[in-house]
């Protein structure tokens, strides 16, 4: 047919080969990876280990966005692959392992295990009771993590000895923070990239029409079950990661509050949008960071603002963008 | 009904509470043909296309299609035997373009979804299914409207290209005609008499003029029993079937 000849080309191809968008994650890779170079400079050395964290939150968000703008599941108890993971790292390194990678490696296999457990039994629920059962095995872990005596209990544990990186060992004195904006670098990359694949395309179709996903014959609960395992292991990773950064981990990482905090930051941001997890990290941080400066109630004015943001920008501050570039 | 019917369903029972909604049903659909299946609102034409496609779980009885047993298979794994259906209620995914739901469908069926890297965009294959599938239902001209935009002819259109892309043995069809001014209806039948050729359907309906236009073979449903199945002329000239159904409205 001619006119499948005249229409496939501007499907396929993609329209825009050449545009601020491509450049845009490059320049943000940069202008983050200059951070460590130029802050020094100002006496800023604070905000290194700032960014830093923010980029690990970056990952566990990103991976939340997975689940939740992907694939519409409304999850509570993201904290609780995040602090698995964490736990994961620390009971490696009591067991004698000094590798950074091997540490961390453990987390995401532990947050992939946890996942895809709890997922094989969450999500044969939807809606509310997906949200609530979530919650309840978050909180379970939270508890246990709270009776674990071996690693402080309530009190928490501290890592004394630093985690070796093998050869980049005391290449710069900031050489975990390139490693932390490489791995949410990929992680980035990789949810991108998932969000046009045929993974991503059938995620979104079941967020969509679930049903009708099973009727064009979608295994809708395996396609649910991998996304699930596969967000529980990249928030595992930042769970291990966050344990190196605050050399520290205690239950309070896997308290609900914290997988609430996460998703306020994916729906502030932009949940299912490319940009969403980021974007939403990065504002509620220096948000909160301007106004701890300035006052000790700074709960009160974050409040406002985001109820200002979500009556504005309902769809996320990420869809603004998008809408302006449209008209553009 | 031989044993070589293509599809039968052998007495199906389903339970609402004490409501028995399914009674029993016996039915067979040929190679080639059209089966349309009538009977008043509330005889349990939803509940049994429900059965069959298996969004609802039997309570009794059995399903076979070309010799497969579907009984316990969920409801993807029967539509990858051959049996596809489309929705009473229009259900295609509205926020999307035409072309990204015929995508979407003819994913399903053309090799894993488990690829999370690939970019789709760049398979060749699934456009060209896509397109042929817009052809066959006569959308090809409305690619890239965004399916929710589309008057309501269009969507059901959309619909059963979307089961199409299962390339089914079995098409059920609840209702196309649903809603829909006489001007789409012709057009949806056209459509079925084509797809006559490709795959045997089994027709749920109200319009009376298409069901004696379309069906080689009827069967009408009422309190969950089937009360009589035969030709368009058995059933026009059935008593009771006139009682239950038909009523005044008869048109001889």
């Amino acid at each position: 047919m001619t006119q499948s000849e005249r229409i496939a080309p501007s499907a396929t191809v993609p329209a825009r080969r050449f545009d601020a968008a491509g450049i845009l994650p490059w320049a943000v890779f940069a202008l983050l990876a200059a951070v460590p170079l130029i802050a020094p400079h100002f006496g800023l050395e604070y905000y290194v280990g700032f960014v830093r964290h923010m980029l690990i939150v970056a990952i566990a968000a990103t991976s939340l966005n997975v689940i939740l703008g992907y694939g519409g599941m409304v999850a509570l108890g993201h904290a609780g692959f995040v602090g698995v993971g964490a736990y994961a790292a620390v009971a490696l390194v009591e067991a004698g392992v000094g590798s950074a990678w091997l540490a961390w490696g453990g987390a995401l296999a532990a947050g992939a295990v946890f996942a895809a457990l709890t997922g094989a039994v969450s999500l044969r629920t939807r809606g509310v009771y997906f949200l609530m059962i979530t919650l309840a095995f978050a909180q379970m872990l939270y508890y246990l993590a709270v009776s674990l005596r071996t690693y402080g209990g309530d009190d928490g544990y501290g890592l004394y000895t630093p985690l070796s990186l093998g050869w980049l060992d005391g290449v710069h004195g900031d050489v975990f923070y390139w490693v932390v904006l490489a791995l949410a670098a990929l992680v980035f990359a990789l949810a991108s990239r998932l969000a046009v694949s045929r993974f991503g395309h059938a995620l979104m179709g079941i967020r969509d029409n679930e049903t009708r996903m099973a009727a064009l014959g979608y295994p809708v609960y395996r396609i649910k079950l991998a996304a699930f395992t596969g967000a529980g292991a990249l928030a595992g990773l930042a769970g291990g990661l966050l344990a190196s950064h605050n050399a520290f981990v205690s239950p309070s990482l896997m308290h609900w509050t914290e997988s609430a905090t996460l998703l306020v930051m994916v729906v502030l941001g932009g949940r299912g949008r490319r940009w969403g997890a980021p974007l939403g990290v990065a504002i509620w941080y220096t948000l909160a960071e301007v106004l701890k400066i300035n006052t000790e109630y700074w709960h009160w004015p974050l409040g406002l603002m985001l109820l200002l943001v979500v009556f504005l920008a309902p769809r996320g501050v990420a869809a603004l963008f998008e809408r302006r570039r449209g008209e553009g | 009904m031989s044993a070589a019917s293509l599809f039968q369903a052998r007495g199906l029972v389903k339970r609402f509470g004490g409501l028995l909604a399914t009674d029993h049903v016996d039915l067979a659909v040929e190679k080639g043909e059209i089966h349309a299946l009538i009977g008043p609102n509330g005889a349990g034409k939803s509940t049994l296309v429900n059965l069959i496609s298996g969004l609802l779980p039997l309570d009794g009885g059995s399903l076979s299609l070309d010799g497969v047993e579907l009984t316990g298979l969920a409801p993807h794994q029967r539509v990858r035997a051959g049996l596809s259906r489309c929705f009473q209620v229009t259900s295609v995914f509205g926020h999307d373009t035409v072309l990204d739901n015929l995508l979407l469908a003819a994913q399903a069926h053309a090799g894993s979804s488990f690829r999370f890297l690939s970019r789709r965009s760049a398979e060749k294959e699934l456009m060209d299914t896509a397109l042929a599938l817009a052809e066959t239902v006569d959308l090809a001209g409305a690619l890239h409207r965004i399916a929710g935009t589309l008057p309501h002819g269009a969507q059901r259109k959309l619909d059963v290209a979307l089961a199409l892309a299962a390339r089914p043995r079995l098409l059920l069809l609840d209702e196309p005609m649903a809603g829909m001014g006489p001007e789409d209806s012709l057009q949806m039948v056209a459509l079925i008499e084509k797809l006559r050729a490709q795959t045997a359907i089994l027709l749920i309906e109200h319009d009376m003029d298409a069901v004696f236009q379309l069906a080689d073979r009827v069967s009408v449903l009422d309190y969950g029993r089937v009360l009589a199945s035969g030709d368009v002329d058995y059933i026009k000239g059935h008593p009771e079937v006139q009682a239950v159904y038909l009523g005044t409205d008869t048109e001889t």
